[in-house]
């Protein structure tokens, strides 16, 4: 892997790994990156549980996430006995789960350990001020599936955004919906926020020509504007990424009609991985899928069946 | 008993007062959200209670920085009493449960030396708490006094074996080819499954020998308690002017008592709030005074300062003696009733009836606010005085507001309502056509709501025939008032 774009991943405070679907290789990278960081102090926890059951034995087929000595990492309390490194208890948080309350902890020996932290942005953000208030010189957030993680972009500084065959079995489709999420998660960051209008949006469009878009930005308020000629040359600003519920057509046809879409938080994706083996059995030609998805992309695309093992 | 409904205290500003205080410990909020009133029988109880309070409100300007300290400390008590009890029942508590325990014992050794310090001054009564040392070198033998939880490889001799063990695996895991790692995976697993076991042992061993310290856990846990309500009791106390009352065998006697709801309240709309002063005994007082709000005030405040000594509260008022009493008991003009089904008459009665027969029960205190105030008035008064008359010969102190005419005279002790008694017409009457506010407003200006004592035989103030003076009721109607009165 460049060896620049490895310093700009270390150099993240926060840093999320986003997957478009199981199996799209997040453990990988997440374990290629404790790897890497051998040394460092980390802090680790996932939004929510991750559905996966990992094969704690053979750890082979379905990776478990594997911690060096003196990793920090926050779980929920019923998660404990599922983790095989040696624990020391550095805090208890009151935030809670399914699976109790979310724990910190220091791993004192190297292990696997099963993740289920928090579900709402505010506590992750809470998690990750402890990790660094214990030392941890970076936070890696191991995201969840869609939406909920683009929520995540306020936590964390940069993402690393995780796509592989599992999605869909036509390779044209992961290319372009990966690209779709990547699109509105690297929307420009807003230099100036409009002011905030209780107005329908046709009018404050016609009125300021720039308007922010106070919750989701669907289709159904944006076609027909775009249709009624009132959508042009003009700048939409919504909060954070997840709020855009627009499909890639309506997407495509923005800047065709010269409008700008921004966003007021903003994280970086630093880099795609894509893995072309499917965990259901079918499999794409690595190069062919890492060609189509680099030209969907504008920033580095890593292969985790070979540049990561 | 004291028991004091949710409406009722809302409604005298009692909800107001404990949402004023912060206290930072589980324990302490506990104390504070089930507020707990001191039974006669628990006299000295509350004499300490008093005392401690009185200290620690007097010491409150001069150790504000040390209460701040131990306040932080309080707010890092996490609640360990449900550990605590599956200790006593012979639990194996897991790491979590441990890590809590030791975060409890090492706050309460942060506390002591400031608690000793402040103790120097307050000489808090009956709040101690005990060494912990002993309990946290169960938990922390290495004596690290580290802020996490961690069973460390000398606890035994074959933990230290078992996790030399996985460490020689882990290493052995990073060097060999990854077709040899199978069989020292599998081998690793049984070693932290060993190592499992023997923190089991060991947590269960710790858990033993922290089975004396029970009680000493429990007992700290509730001095954290009384000692963080302490303090929130002493800051009150020097936000709205407290004194120590003075417990007394039957008289009620308040000086110049305030009501912090009412006084916050008027505060931020620039006026003040008049402190009221009354002395009762036991039998039937009577308030009497014209419609405008001012009875009632004087006996919520009366009940919201007598509730406050029961649960250990300086008084808000210049000076107080207040006796110990079985019950508090209020009938407030409640909006509810009229809801139930039965008039608002009727319902009434019901509610007196059942009030009356808790208040016979021992020495209490039975607030009545405008009684019969539904019904007509020549019926309504005759019901006053009969109800007054029979207050008289229970044992509680009975106060009764009331605008009929002739209850006074039944009652031991009359008190009025100041109105407009000191107030000259002539000036209110410049001073409206002048102004060209509300008329209504520059009265209620001039109201004096305080209370006078009335000695002998006296009728109802004519406040209502003054006010239709000062707001120049028309003078054809004027004249024939003043002639029928």
């Amino acid at each position: 892997m460049q060896k620049a774009l490895i310093e700009s991943i270390c150099r993240t405070r926060t840093l999320s790994i986003v997957g478009m679907c199981k199996n799209a290789g997040k453990t990988t990278v997440l374990n290629w990156l404790l790897g890497q960081s051998r040394g460092r102090v980390l802090g680790l926890t996932s939004i929510g549980r991750d559905g996966e059951s990992t094969d704690v034995v053979t750890g082979t087929e379905k990776p478990g996430i594997f911690l060096s000595e003196g990793t920090l990492f926050a779980t929920a309390k019923d998660m404990l006995s599922l983790c095989d490194v040696t624990q020391e208890i550095m805090d208890t948080t009151g935030i809670p789960t399914p699976l109790g309350e979310v724990v910190l902890v220091r791993a004192r020996s190297a292990g696997s350990v099963q993740l289920a932290g928090p579900s709402i942005t505010a506590q992750l953000k809470t998690v990750s001020d402890r990790f660094f208030s214990l030392g941890a010189e970076q936070t890696i957030i191991d995201g969840a599936l869609g939406r909920k993680s683009l929520g995540a972009r306020t936590v964390a500084e940069r993402v690393i955004l995780c796509t592989g065959a599992s999605y869909d079995m036509r390779m044209e489709k992961v290319v372009a919906d990966t690209a779709n999420i990547f699109r509105i998660m690297n929307l420009k960051k807003v230099g100036t926020v409009p002011a905030e209008s209780d107005r329908p949006l046709a009018e404050t469009l016609k009125a300021h020509g720039e308007a922010l878009i106070p919750g989701a930005l669907t289709d159904a308020s944006v076609v027909p504007l775009l249709k009624s000629g009132v959508m042009r040359n003009v700048r939409l600003v919504v909060k954070d990424p997840s709020k855009v519920l627009l499909t890639p057509d309506t997407l495509d046809k923005l800047p065709l009609r010269n409008v700008a879409l921004e966003t007021v938080e903003k994280a970086e994706v630093l880099c795609v991985t894509v893995n072309p083996v499917s965990a259901y059995g079918w499999k794409f030609d690595a190069d062919a899928f890492m060609k189509a998805m680099s030209k969907a992309v504008d920033v580095p695309v890593i292969n985790v069946k070979e540049a990561l093992q | 008993m004291i028991s004091i409904g949710f409406d009722d205290q809302g409604k005298i500003g009692l909800q107001y007062v404990t949402e004023s205080l912060h206290p930072c410990s589980p324990f302490g909020q506990e104390r504070v959200r089930k507020l707990r009133f001191f039974a006669p029988d628990e006299r000295a109880a509350l004499e300490t209670e008093l005392d401690n309070t009185e200290r620690a409100a007097e010491a409150a300007d001069r150790l504000g920085p040390l209460y701040e300290q131990i306040m932080l400390v309080l707010c890092q008590l996490k609640d360990i009493r449900g550990s605590v009890t599956r200790l006593s029942e012979g639990a194996v508590l897991d790491h979590v449960e441990l890590f809590e325990l030791k975060g409890f014992l090492m706050r309460i050794s942060d506390l002591l030396p400031l608690f000793a310090s402040m103790n120097e001054t307050v000489r808090a009564e009956g709040i101690a708490f005990s060494d912990p040392s002993e309990a946290l070198d169960v938990l922390d033998p290495e004596r690290t006094r580290s802020r996490g939880f961690y069973i460390p490889d000398g606890a035994s001799e074959e933990l230290r074996a078992i996790r030399a063990e996985k460490k020689r695996l882990e290493k052995q895991l990073y060097e060999v080819p990854d077709a040899e790692k199978d069989p020292i995976r599998t081998e690793r697993a049984r070693v932290c499954a060993e190592e499992e076991t023997e923190e089991r042992h060991i947590r269960k061993a710790m858990c033993l020998s922290l089975l004396p310290h029970v009680p000493a856990m429990q007992k700290d846990a509730d001095a954290a308690g009384r000692l963080d309500f302490l303090i929130q009791k002493a800051l009150f106390a020097k936000q709205y002017g407290g004194v120590r009352p003075e417990i007394t065998e039957t008289a009620l006697e308040l000086t110049d008592m305030v009501n912090p709801e009412l006084c916050d309240l008027l505060k931020a709309k620039g006026r003040a709030f008049v402190p009221v002063s009354i002395a009762t005994d036991r039998g039937a007082t009577v308030i009497t005074g014209a419609n405008m709000g001012g009875k009632s005030v004087a006996m919520k405040t009366l009940a919201l300062n007598v509730l406050l000594m029961h649960a250990g509260f300086l008084v808000c008022a210049k000076a107080a003696r207040i006796p110990m009493l079985e019950s508090v008991r209020m009938l407030f003009d409640d909006a509810q009733s009229m809801q139930s089904g039965l008039s608002g008459f009727g319902s009434e009665i019901v509610r007196f009836n059942e009030a009356l027969s808790e208040v016979e029960q021992g020495y209490s205190l039975f607030l009545i606010d405008e009684l019969a105030r539904g019904t007509n008035p020549d019926e309504g008064a005759v019901i006053v005085q009969a109800v007054t008359r029979y207050l008289n010969g229970v044992n509680a102190i009975s106060i009764l507001a009331t605008h009929y005419d002739g209850v006074a005279e039944n009652a031991r002790i009359h008190y009025q309502i100041i109105g407009l008694r000191d107030v000259d017409p002539g000036r209110i009457k410049a001073e409206l056509a002048a102004a060209h506010e509300d008329g209504v407003a520059v009265i209620a200006r001039h109201m004096n709501y305080g209370l006078y004592r009335v000695e002998g035989k006296a009728d109802c103030p004519k406040d209502a025939l003054n006010i239709c003076r000062m707001l120049s009721l028309k003078p054809e109607i004027l004249e024939r008032i003043e002639r029928a009165y």
